[in-house]
């Protein structure tokens, strides 16, 4: 079995992830296989150590950073377990939570998975496989090198959700290994709520009745918090949860067929404004839009210093002095000539915008692709070089990204609030993102400790607003450690002791993810709730609480 | 001021796979793109338009090739990037073509041309085949000087000061870079790095895909059929085969004096 280690000096990495946050643990294990995690859980459980799961730690929300106890680290979990193909013709992978994005992308791509051990179905559905056109698996959070776990655990999505959605609607099966080392098999469409109560059978033949909170959740681009619905299917409520729930170690997901033409535009505006207006406008316009992502005047004008500034980043395209703001967009299409009537579309909304067919560039070969992926990469990683060079003055600062959304007609508005309190407080910032889904990631890129406490500050107050628009506090990153405050502003102290109590009943000793979605005080009083409603079944319930079965 | 770009369809990957059994390309049915290099040698062109056109000074830009009749698709990208013009030399007599029939059935459209080259740039040498013959190639066709492997177009003089219009250029040489002035017109090869092609606009797509491209076959464009295609290619070509690497390491122990030693004799055994 997989060996728990003391968490020496050596695994110093393992206390951090991309957040940039750091945590403490007491051990260490790196499974290879879903037995081996069942049996680190099985001996773990006993003393009820905290368990924190880990992939790739590409996370943003600190959700892979210890709080204690031990970490499960499943970047060793990389196999990939059988293909199956249904009477549609779609085709499915299961594999191991430990797979890398950019592997399973380059496995596809290449028709190169490797599949010793496989059943002979699988392999019949290999054949079939290696004898379509290519597949692809359309969720692409920015940092590729994520893990499949980790991607399913914050339900990740990346520029493409717009056509795509996020990481959810493509998981199509799960093995999750609970806190005592008992498994769960949950395949979609198989079980589902009744109202808000969900029932599941362990694989030891446990059974489970769980009751899920009451909130509605936003009708937008949503990461935060438990997935929960009237009669839900049960997967839905694993994928999202941050590892709180129980440890996924086998994924199943659904392939589409890779799309024949992709072509990437870039728009330039001479404001905000007009790229507000062009991105509302050319939405309903488009059918092929796969992506629609924005960069502001701050984010340009940070490529625009490090293209000068830095050999790495020479090969940028040169932007104009007039390009003030830019919107990016992906269309994915059947053919060239479907591609370029789109592009056209495209190009009739911008005229009709205040923008201009010449301030763009369109992509249509492997090379400009690239050169586009490139500048889109470039723009995260000039923030992080710059914060870097000021954590040199001041050690204290951290970066300070958001991941809020709302709904379409509230675009508009969280900009004007962005813009007026980013003004207000006069932070220094660079803006990004999914424009699409009205999701933007705004920077705050302090000096000092004051903007770093002020632009935690402005955050705190645009979880308020955010939630009053009906959008969510963490669109795509995940809640974790970094945004549970926000969660609590989002769904209210009520609805959240509800999803703590839920975690109690699946987690009794309160073990896995403990820090992510919580803060220590409600998780507590959920545990002593849970484990009081076991002691004594009768108990009457609390006022407010729903009532026991 | 007229400049010819030469541009050739080359297959659409980075990595150029060779079948073991014939030593030929593989192939794998993916679009053809412009030869890398020949994406350079646009961007130059390109360059110095703007240049010009910042002066007051007209300039056109026509792109030349010499492929299947698919490669139109490549000259209208080309124009939606900012050429002027695209001219396809396409028929089955251009088949099988080494450098030489290449360069003279591109001579030959050259020639058709509405008005004579100031300038023909050509990329340095092609991802396919490597041979860096054409450009020099076609210099010698017209008669005029050629500069390969150009790393830099420093200036161009467009000749009012009345000493004649001619090109600043760097090149590297086995003795390291070179500064060249020519007298126009001229024939120059690009390395790849000279400059990054840009991308299209929108509109840039519209008037590539609206733009008219003229196709010439052997006789329309005037060629002597005895030199082209196999039929004027003098190039044998007896064997290709990927050429096989030798790799030796050697394990270096003892005491650091000892290793040091020893890594002296490795290092002069170099020489």
């Amino acid at each position: 079995m997989a060996q728990i280690r003391p968490f020496t000096d050596e695994f110093e990495e393992y206390r951090r992830d991309e957040s940039r946050s750091s945590g403490e643990a007491e051990s260490i294990s790196f499974p290879t296989s879903e037995q081996e995690v069942r049996d680190v859980l099985r001996e773990l459980h006993a003393a009820g150590t905290p368990v924190t799961v880990q992939g790739a730690r590409t996370g943003l929300a600190a959700g892979a950073v210890p709080h204690g106890g031990h970490v499960l680290n499943v970047s060793r979990m990389t196999r990939y377990l059988g293909m199956r193909q249904d009477a549609d013709g779609t085709f499915y992978l299961a594999m191991e939570s430990g797979v890398v994005l950019s592997e399973l992308r380059k496995h596809l791509a290449a028709k190169n998975l490797a599949h010793a051990g496989w059943d002979d179905a699988s392999l019949a559905a290999l054949e079939a496989f290696e004898a379509a056109p290519e597949q692809f698996f359309p969720t692409d959070p920015t940092e590729a090198s994520a893990c499949m776990g980790g991607i399913v655990a914050c339900n990740a999505s990346g520029a493409r959700s717009y056509k795509y959605g996020p990481a959810r609607p493509h998981v199509t099966a799960l093995h999750v290994a609970l806190a005592d080392g008992d498994l769960l098999v949950l395949r979609r469409g198989e079980v589902h709520a009744d109202g808000r109560t969900l029932r599941l059978v362990t694989e030891s033949g446990r059974e489970l009745a769980l009751d899920l909170p009451t909130y509605v959740m936003p009708a937008t681009k949503n990461a935060s918090g438990y997935y929960v619905a009237d009669n839900m299917d049960a997967l839905d409520l694993f994928i999202g949860a941050c590892g709180t729930l129980g440890v996924i170690t086998q994924i199943e997901v659904a392939l589409m067929p890779a799309p024949a033409v992709v072509w990437g535009v870039s728009c330039f505006f001479a404001s905000e404004a007009a790229a507000l207006d062009f991105t509302e406008k050319v939405r309903p316009v488009l059918a092929h839009a796969a992506a629609i992502e924005y960069f502001d005047a701050g984010a340009l004008d940070i490529l625009r210093r490090q293209r000068e500034a830095s050999t790495a980043f020479s090969a940028l395209p040169e932007l104009s002095d007039d390009a003030a703001v830019c919107v990016y967009v992906e269309l994915d299409c059947d053919s060239e000539e479907e591609a370029t009537a789109e592009l056209y579309r495209l190009g009739e909304v911008l005229e009709a915008t205040g923008g201009s067919e010449d301030a763009t560039w369109v992509a249509r070969t492997e090379i400009d692709r690239e050169s586009l992926i490139f500048f889109r990469h470039a723009v995260p990683e000039s923030v992080n070089m710059l914060i870097d060079e000021r954590r040199r003055a001041d050690p204290t600062i951290t970066k300070l990204g958001s991941d809020m959304s709302v709904p379409d007609e509230h675009l508009h508005d969280v900009f004007a609030l962005y813009r007026r309190t980013l003004a207000e407080a006069g932070l220094e910032s660079a803006a990004w993102g999914h424009i699409g889904n009205n999701h933007i990631h705004v920077n705050v890129l302090p000096r000092d400790a004051a903007d770093h406490k002020a632009g935690g500050e402005l955050f705190a107050g645009w979880a308020g607003e955010v939630t009053a628009m009906g959008g969510a506090v963490s669109a795509e990153h995940g809640v974790g450690k970094l945004k549970a405050g926000f969660l609590a502003t989002m769904y209210g102290p009520e609805h959240i002791a509800e999803s703590a109590r839920l975690k109690a009943e699946l987690d009794p000793k309160g073990q896995l993810g403990r820090g992510n979605l919580f803060g220590e005080d409600v998780l507590e009083a959920a545990l002593a709730q849970v484990a009081g409603a076991v002691a004594a079944p009768a108990a009457v319930p609390a006022a407010g609480e729903k009532g026991g079965e | 001021m007229n400049i010819v770009v030469c541009v050739k369809a080359v297959p659409s990957t980075t990595e150029v796979k060779m079948d073991p059994k014939t030593n030929t390309i593989v192939r794998d049915g993916k679009q053809s793109v412009v030869n890398p290099f020949d994406a350079s040698a646009l961007e130059v062109a390109l360059s110095l338009k703007d240049e010009r056109a910042a002066a007051g000074l007209d300039t056109r830009v026509t792109c030349v090739s010499m492929g299947i009749p698919a490669t139109e698709r490549l000259l209208r990208d080309c124009v939606a990037r900012g050429a002027d013009a695209g001219l396809l030399l396409s028929d089955r007599a251009f088949a099988g073509a080494d450098t030489l029939a290449t360069a003279y059935a591109l001579t030959c459209g050259i020639r058709a041309l509405p008005a004579a080259p100031d300038l023909i740039v050509c990329g340095k040498m092609a991802v396919d085949g490597d041979t860096a013959q054409i450009g020099p190639e076609l210099a010698g066709a017209f008669g005029v000087p050629c500069v390969a492997g150009v790393t830099e177009v420093v200036s161009l003089d467009d000749g009012t000061g009345g000493a004649g219009a001619a090109l600043t250029l760097r090149r590297d040489s086995d003795e390291g870079s070179e500064l060249v002035r020519v007298c126009l017109p001229c024939v120059i090869t690009v390395s790849k790095d000279v400059a990054t092609l840009r991308m299209p606009s929108i509109s840039g797509v519209r008037a590539g895909e609206a733009a008219q491209i003229d196709v010439l076959t052997a006789e329309t464009s005037g060629a002597d059929a005895a030199r082209c295609g196999l039929t004027g290619s003098p190039t044998q070509v007896v064997r290709s085969f990927v050429p096989e690497r030798e790799h030796v390491s050697e394990r270096i122990e003892g005491t650091a004096a000892e290793q040091a030693a020893r890594l002296a004799d490795i290092v002069r055994g170099m020489e």
